[in-house]
């Protein structure tokens, strides 16, 4: 980071002597501060989660809701800055909608990543604007099956199978990396995600209050983005306690 | 007032404006103001609807007509809106798919709301009713007769509406032809029962039959339909059916040719 | 120089059949006003041509505690408008803290007919209250906001058959004897009764009910009277 402190980091116009751009760089540093949020595409769908510390007890719970719908078959997160999050959700539903009054039919997981892909990356271009301070995940269900994308504060877009953005990072993918997605239910990915999300937060959230959201979009939900039954989140983080115990024990043991 | 002499008199020609002028004219002459629906093309004849003990039942036939022609004969004249709200129309056509798209839009909006309270089939049938008195005041009207039945939190509801932003709720509806033939039929089942509602089988017989004379008797109406409710149990549209019809009685007509 | 005479321009071609934006949806409404009472009646039926539409399709609607507005002739524009006045009702009670007065309103109905003077509202309208003394008062508008304070009036498709019998009745016109009017509440709502019964006999688009509302000082009735459904 050498160059660092030499002007070249003032503007996203600009690139630095070594040819990067560092207002992107610190853009994805804003997205590494979010809760966790995971995305995991199984056979039969996709599985959205994020977490998010709830600041104040004059919260009504589960309000704030972080994972949006654009279409009833696009669901969308938005893990980093907000109110930058909101105004890229806003964008999507325009677009699902735009595709639609032109031609009367759902936009494809495949195009509607691209558009945002295209707008993400239209605000790396100008020093009169501020990258987004968000990765956006996106799950679709459409003609070709379930899809997940993840969108970079550059713009830049891929397919995935599955997806970890925010603290933990890399713990959270390293445990993603060990499940064989292309043979996992939707419901079993719930499970997964419930326990990785509680292994990997466990340390920095442990005391504070904090709330998790999954939503899920798959046959069983009739290939609509809805959030997940109440009954399956209860079991999934009741499972995801227990194995913490269950390692808690073992470190026990070991000792 | 002083006049002072024109630099560019020698330019003009009056023979060029006397040109111009003539252009200009007969190209106004034959032009007229902007046109918007005049007259419906493709339409679809009856709705038909009535409320019973379960919710709300409605039957259209699958034709679309382009005047007398029987154009388009596998057409869905009924929509689902929502879970628990549905949409026959008659008229015209493309105007009820625009009504469609519109329905849709609304949904979609609704669905990414996510606020836990589904508009009911008043808001729907308020929003449709705001729409289309709109289009006539802008005098460009959405050529149709349309009927809304819902049913939710217990209670049926059945609403009409048309191309001039008319309403009307009641416990039995019929749109074009149906108003003149279906309707007497269905008023009068209605207050045999003396206050009480039909049961889903006497609803179901008691549209058939009115089904089987307007295709007697509407020369625009096909012997395929659907059979659609709303209950408690959400929107079901029937695949298209017929009717058994009896044309034996033709043979002792005299007269008109026969 | 100008050889020939220039050609005009043709008026467009008429246009066969040009969308006609109104509907005569037909119905009566009524009011009349006592000493510290008023009587506001409309009938139910919504009608189109020979059909009947719908058997209850209020006319009559409550604004406040002191005023109800009757419209008859096309139903969408008369729940347009009563839905307007309600709105602008809304604004004037956030804006001024009281609900507006009777006059005030009527003022502002015959505004708000007239700024459609060249698109009108087709509705026959009346507006039946009390006024800012506490004494029965009926404003009568035409479509494009023409207004009349009077004593009663009839108004819509049976206003024919049923303005004589109130000037016979309560304006006692005509008579050989010098008869004086106690108008009372019974004698008010006895007359409007027989009234709409006479109109229903003659006037197809009248029937099925009639909404007699009763603004008093103390508060509004809605009296239902069944007529004849034929």
């Amino acid at each position: 980071m050498s160059s660092i402190g030499t002007g070249y980091d003032l503007s996203s116009s600009t690139y630095s002597l070594d040819g990067r751009i560092f207002q992107v760089e610190y853009a994805m540093k804003a997205v590494d501060n979010s809760g966790l949020c995971i995305g995991l595409r199984a056979k039969d769908g996709i599985v959205l989660a994020i977490s998010k510390l709830v600041h104040s007890k004059l919260l009504v719970p589960k309000s704030n809701k972080r994972i949006a719908s654009v279409d009833q078959h696009i669901g969308m997160v938005c893990p980093g800055l907000i109110a930058d999050g909101k105004a890229l959700i806003k964008r999507a539903r325009a677009e699902a909608q735009n595709y639609k009054d032109n031609f009367r039919m759902p936009i494809s997981g495949k195009m509607i990543a691209d558009r945002m892909g295209q707008f993400v990356q239209a605000y790396t271009l100008y020093s009169s604007v501020r990258p987004f301070g968000c990765s956006t995940l996106i799950a679709t269900y459409d003609s070709v099956g379930p899809s997940l994308y993840m969108i970079d504060p550059s713009g830049v877009y891929w397919g995935y199978f599955g997806c970890a953005v925010g603290k933990n990072k890399q713990i959270a993918k390293a445990e993603i990396e060990k499940l064989k997605l292309n043979e996992l239910t939707s419901r079993q990915a719930v499970m997964e995600v419930a326990r990785i999300m509680y292994s990997v937060m466990e340390d920095d959230i442990k005391d504070r209050d904090y709330e998790i959201e999954y939503t899920w979009i798959c046959d069983e939900s009739d290939k609509k983005h809805v959030e997940v039954p109440s009954d399956l989140i209860e079991e999934a983080e009741r499972k995801a306690k227990e194995s913490l115990d269950d390692d808690d024990d073992d470190d026990m043991d070991d000792e | 007032m002083n006049t002072y002499p024109n630099p560019f008199s020698e330019a003009i020609s009056y023979q060029r404006m006397e040109q111009y002028d003539q252009e200009h004219l007969e190209s106004l002459s034959n032009i007229s103001p902007m046109t918007r629906t005049q007259q419906p093309i493709v339409t679809g004849t009856s709705v038909l609807a009535v409320k019973y003990k379960d919710g709300i039942m409605m039957t259209t036939d699958c034709l679309a007509s382009y005047g007398s022609l029987a154009r388009f004969k596998n057409i869905e004249r009924m929509i689902k809106v929502g879970n628990s709200t549905i949409i026959g129309a008659s008229g015209d056509m493309s105007d009820f798919q625009y009504i469609t798209y519109l329905m849709d839009k609304l949904m979609t909006k609704e669905y990414n709301a996510n606020n836990g309270q589904p508009l009911a089939p008043e808001n729907i049938y308020e929003y449709l009713s705001q729409v289309m008195y709109q289009r006539r005041n802008k005098f460009d009207p959405l050529w149709n007769a349309l009927v809304v039945g819902g049913y939710q939190d217990g209670k049926s509801f059945l609403g009409y509406v048309n191309l001039r932003g008319t309403t009307y709720q009641s416990d039995t509806i019929a749109t074009g032809y149906g108003a003149y033939i279906a309707q007497p039929l269905l008023r009068n089942a209605v207050e045999k029962k003396n206050g009480e509602l039909f049961t889903e089988e006497e609803a179901k017989k008691l549209l058939d039959d009115c089904m089987r004379v307007l295709f007697y008797r509407d020369a625009r109406s096909l012997n395929k339909l659907q059979r659609a409710t709303v209950t408690a149990a959400g929107v079901t549209i029937s695949e298209p059916y017929s009717l058994e019809t009896e044309w034996g009685f033709a043979e002792h007509i005299r007269g008109y040719g026969a | 120089m100008i050889s020939e005479p220039i050609p005009t321009a043709q008026p467009a071609r008429q246009m066969a059949n040009r969308f006609d934006p109104y509907e005569d949806n037909g119905g009566t409404t009524m009011a009349l006003a006592g000493e510290d009472f008023c009587i506001v009646a409309a009938d139910t039926r919504q009608s189109d041509g020979y059909h009947i539409n719908c058997r209850y399709a209020p006319k009559a609607h409550q604004l406040s505690d002191k005023t109800v507005i009757g419209t008859s002739g096309f139903y969408a524009d008369g729940i347009c408008l009563v839905k307007r006045i309600k709105q602008r009702m809304e604004w004037y009670y956030h804006q001024h803290d009281k609900v507006m007065s009777t006059p005030a309103l009527a003022q502002l109905l015959s505004v708000m007919l007239y700024q459609k003077r060249f698109f009108p509202y087709y509705c026959f309208t009346i507006l039946g209250g009390l006024d800012e003394e506490g004494k029965g008062c009926v404003f009568d508008y035409d479509s494009v906001g023409n207004v009349e304070r009077v004593k009663y009036q009839a108004e819509g498709s049976g206003k024919e058959l049923l303005q004589p019998f109130l000037d016979s009745q309560i304006g006692l016109k005509n008579r050989a004897t010098d008869d004086v009017l106690d108008l009372t509440e019974e004698k008010a709502i006895k007359i409007v009764k027989d009234a709409f019964s006479s109109v229903t006999e003659r006037d197809i688009h009248t029937g099925d009910c009639v909404e007699i509302y009763i603004i008093r000082k103390d508060g509004i009735e809605c009296e239902k009277y069944p007529l004849k459904r034929d």
